[in-house]
């Protein structure tokens, strides 16, 4: 799995949070910058993105994950190390 | 002035209220007349926006408790429960508690926030795994980031979602601590207990149940939903507070693992605070076995729910979650709910509201609660506050 294939779901799996805010997400985009996530909404997405991935990713470890390119980063490590 | 960014977000919210004209986070009770009636703004006013659940805040016997305990032990402690701040009183409530829940031995806290906090990070640590439900109470994730352990959060009240995610950790499993609330806060809904033991059982991991608000309502002897369920002996912590239906300041926890002796010590929310005041430690003693009688008053918290629920529900409001204490109102979006909580308090009616992103869903809510001190007629005048609203019902 390529880091664009992981940016190309991502989004996908943001889009329904980001209720039209930013008409093109990119890795670029930021989560609660651009997109205006509020914590509540970043957690859900996590959630998501676990059950997607059938993955663990802990809140804890959210804490420099600003964009959709870094949490596509992160989850291709827990997709590395769960493989 | 130079601005502190942090403080931005804050800052642009408090702004958007003083435009508004509406500061529901700001309001002083002017003077407070009974457990239910409250002047606010010159108004007399329902209080239908506490946690007082039993209406024991003004309760003559706990009241004597306090004013003996203050003039012949004074005004405070001044130091922590493991330095010059436990007195026999501290741990003679601590035996109380253990008593009234059947467990081995009980730690109180000075309140139930630092309760959550020190349970969960002494409990777990780095490398460790805390599953929490997604709805939980901020002190629940301020726990877990308290800790360092990591942080799993599974779909509210669903023990299914639950197991998946504890699937997924492997033998680490075994290991993981859960925490769910009893009854949830804002919108009232119970969890599915049975069930969250049944998850417990399967992986031999740890549950803390936080019943702050079930307490004194629910159960035959009001030891919360655990009771009601049946599965008080499968719980191997459950988190309190006095803050609710004991009406005091204050927090706990009860367990029977023989580490409730060393944990205490290990939870620096424990040890890095001053103990709770002599006065404070007798109306709860009192408060708790007023709590464990109290068959009458939850009888009438029972009836005041059903009555609200009921009367809400009639005038076409969509309420969060059956009848309990708490009677939360779904009420769409931001603005228009502020707006209905200021048309409620001046109508002499006070309730909760809560926006997003504090609220569950999308929605902001207006969250009434009842107490056994209620009067049906006060109930009524609640019901007709929100009858009067002349916007629309979301
Ligand atoms: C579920 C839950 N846990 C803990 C607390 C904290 O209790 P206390 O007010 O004693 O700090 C509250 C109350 O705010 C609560 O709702």
């Amino acid at each position: 799995m390529t880091h664009q294939d992981v940016v190309a779901q991502l989004i996908k799996l943001v889009e329904p949070y980001a209720e039209g805010r930013v008409a093109h997400i990119t890795a670029n985009t930021g989560l609660t910058g651009e997109l205006a996530l509020d914590s509540l909404k970043v957690m859900d997405l996590i959630t998501d993105v676990e059950d997607h991935y059938e993955i663990s990713v802990p809140l804890n470890t959210l804490a420099d994950i600003k964009t959709v390119g870094d949490l596509a980063s992160l989850i291709q490590k827990h997709v590395g190390n769960d493989a | 002035m130079k601005e502190n960014p942090r403080l931005l977000a804050v800052r642009a919210v408090r702004q958007e209220l003083a435009t508004l004209g509406i500061d529901p986070f700001g309001i002083q009770i002017d003077e407070i007349l009974s457990p239910t009636e409250g002047l606010i703004q010159g108004r007399r006013t329902i209080l239908a926006g506490t946690n007082n659940y039993l209406g024991l805040t003004f309760d003559p016997d706990c009241i004597a408790a306090a004013r003996d305990a203050l003039e012949s032990a004074g005004t405070g402690t001044t130091g922590s429960r493991m330095a010059n701040g436990s007195y026999a009183a501290h741990r003679e409530l601590e035996l109380d508690l253990a008593r009234f829940y059947g467990k081995r031995d009980a730690i109180v806290f000075s309140t139930g926030y630092q309760a959550n906090l020190g349970m969960i990070s002494a409990l777990a640590g780095p490398g460790d795994t805390v599953m929490i439900d997604a709805d939980s109470h901020a002190s629940i994730y301020d726990g877990c980031n308290l800790s360092g352990a990591n942080t799993i959060r599974f779909r509210h009240n669903d023990p299914n979602d639950l197991a998946k995610r504890m699937g997924r950790l492997g033998a680490e499993a075994s290991h993981a601590l859960i925490v769910v609330e009893g009854v949830y806060s804002m919108l009232g809904d119970r969890a599915p207990l049975r069930e969250f033991v049944e998850v417990k059982k399967a992986f031999g991991a740890t549950l803390l149940v936080d019943e702050a608000h079930s307490m004194g309502v629910l159960g035959e002897k009001g030891r919360g939903l655990c009771e009601e369920m049946g599965v008080l002996g499968d719980i191997d912590y459950v988190v309190g507070t006095f803050s609710k239906s004991l009406g005091n300041t204050g927090g706990f926890c009860v367990g029977d693992s023989d580490e409730m002796e060393v944990l205490r010590y290990a939870s620096r929310p424990y040890v890095f605070t001053a103990s709770l005041p002599p006065a404070t430690i007798a109306a709860t003693r009192t408060a708790l076995r007023k709590l464990a009688a109290a068959d009458d008053l939850r009888l009438r918290i029972r009836e005041n729910a059903a009555r609200l629920h009921a009367g809400l529900a009639a005038l076409g409001f969509r309420l969060g979650a059956p009848a309990n204490a708490v009677v939360a109102v779904l009420a769409g979006e931001k603005v228009e709910a502020l707006r209905f909580w200021h048309h409620l308090l001046k109508q002499g009616v006070y309730v909760n509201v809560m926006v997003p992103p504090a609220t569950p869903g999308n929605e902001s809510l207006l969250r009434c609660s009842v107490s056994a001190a209620h009067t049906p007629e006060q109930v009524d005048a609640i019901c007709a506050a929100f009858a009067s609203w002349p916007g629309a019902r979301v």
